[in-house]
């Protein structure tokens, strides 16, 4: 094999579609050519820090609703009519014992599920909402001002406190700001800058976040979704959901790096 | 696990791609949900046939694209405006514009964002775009991708090819407006 021929098969040898013998022999170059050895290093290097973290885009509530709805409504009558007279009772009996026994103890779990469910949704909705921030599909109300003018502004819109530090570094951009909706409530929405990284940071007042009905423990709620990085948590009455690709370093939109909590680093106190 | 609920399950486990796949599809004003319920309800009337052995996303996938294109055929829409006739295109995807994959090292060392490279797929014209999500994003194989579009898997291969390069292209270049590609798109 030559260097053309292992050029124009690396993309199938990368995605690991290749025959076997194929294969045998691209390696057998590789391990004689470092010319061709980088340019495999390289793709394999563009696909771990790209292109397995990307994600379909997420379906709107909207959508899957609708699509809920369809799919309830599929087959239940047909189902129904094909069965014998005997076993809609046999099963209305069975569905009757089950729901008794589910509602005995299922409440317990139930109340875990709907509080995990809960936090899923508002890491969906918080991505989603990173999303069209980040690519401009809901443009800010304000841009370009300092964290002091952002608050002054969000002052006159929401009553509650929205308090945002001065940028500790000159990686960190306040790119705009603006009222959104988060768990059904009217939150302050902030989209900074971090070195190349867009990160979100969600305000919420006292009342919705309470609705959340979010254990307090962990402190931080640290989820993935869909390749983003999400925390929810309170802090006194307020409550905060940042989004980012960029792990717990998103706090560093209001927090220096050398900060010290409690003695622990920002990273670990997060972490906790 | 009754058919209906074993179906709602598969759907709520990929609707994010399978809406996503729709999206892609469909131009406006046509819209890409109407495409999606059809599709479901075909699917489902042919659940009986589905193979285990295949990812269910990637079987309502050839189901939302058959669709797209007999909905076209009921409206009798002209074969230069139907988006998956790629008769129209076929020298923009088969003739060469790099002899060799274009090396990622630039994009790399720029440090891109995910967002950036996932514009940049969205940029790209639909034949090359499609290919690209339902390996890049879906992670399917060449012959699965190959079933969906119903293509040989070498057109699979070479959309993909030209479709990372064009996409390459955008990444060291967000500027630059590629002749074939905003002509693939109007076409398409």
């Amino acid at each position: 094999m030559n260097c053309d021929t292992m050029k124009s098969q690396v993309f199938p040898y990368v995605d690991a579609e290749l025959p076997t013998e194929l294969r045998n022999e691209m390696e057998s170059h590789l391990v004689e050519c470092e010319t061709c050895r980088r340019v495999v290093q390289q793709e394999f290097a563009f696909r771990e820090v790209y292109i397995t973290h990307l994600r379909p885009d997420p379906a709107p509530p909207q959508l899957r609703d609708k699509v809920t709805q369809l799919l309830a409504g599929l087959g239940a009558p047909t189902a129904l009519a094909r069965r014998p007279w005997y076993k809609v009772f046999l099963y209305t009996g069975a569905a009757v014992v089950l729901l008794a026994v589910g509602v005995t103890l299922g409440l317990r779990l139930g109340a875990v599920i709907e509080r995990g469910n809960v936090l899923d949704e508002m890491a969906e909705a918080s991505v989603e909402q990173h999303q069209k921030l980040s690519r401009g599909q809901m443009p800010p109300d304000i841009t370009k001002v300092s964290p002091q003018a952002a608050e002054d502004w969000f002052r006159h819109r929401v009553d509650f406190k929205v308090s945002l530090p001065d940028l500790k570094s000159p990686n960190v951009a306040l790119v705009g700001a603006r009222m959104s909706r988060l768990a059904n409530a009217e939150v302050a929405a902030i989209d900074y800058k971090l070195d190349r990284y867009r990160v979100s940071l969600f305000i919420m007042p006292e009342e919705a976040y309470n609705q959340l009905g979010l254990s307090e423990k962990p402190r931080f709620k640290i989820l993935k979704r869909r390749g983003y990085d999400v925390i929810v948590w309170r802090h006194q009455a307020t409550g905060y959901t940042l989004v980012s690709e960029i792990g717990s370093r998103a706090c560093y939109v209001c927090h220096s790096p050398d900060e010290k909590f409690g003695g622990a680093s920002l990273e670990s106190f997060v972490r906790l | 696990m009754d058919k209906v609920s074993e179906f709602q399950a598969y759907v709520a486990g990929c609707l994010d791609s399978l809406h996503n796949y729709a999206l892609l599809l469909v131009r406006p004003p046509d819209d890409h949900e109407d495409l999606l319920q059809e599709s479901l309800l075909r699917a489902f009337r042919g659940f009986d046939s589905f193979d285990p052995e295949l990812p269910f996303k990637a079987w309502v996938f050839s189901i939302i694209r058959n669709t797209h294109i007999d909905r076209h055929r009921r409206r009798k829409a002209s074969p230069l405006e139907d988006p998956l006739n790629d008769a129209q295109s076929t020298g923009m995807l088969y003739s060469p514009l790099f002899s060799i994959p274009l090396a990622p090292e630039a994009i790399l060392l720029r440090q891109e964002t995910i967002e950036h490279v996932r514009d940049g797929i969205r940029r790209l014209p639909l034949l090359m775009r499609e290919v690209v999500e339902l390996r890049d994003i879906e992670g399917l194989s060449y012959r699965t991708i190959a079933t969906i579009i119903d293509r040989p898997i070498g057109t699979v291969m070479s959309r993909l090819y030209r479709g990372r390069n064009l996409l390459r292209t955008y990444l060291v270049d967000p500027r630059r407006e590629d002749g074939h590609a905003t002509r693939g798109r109007h076409e398409l």
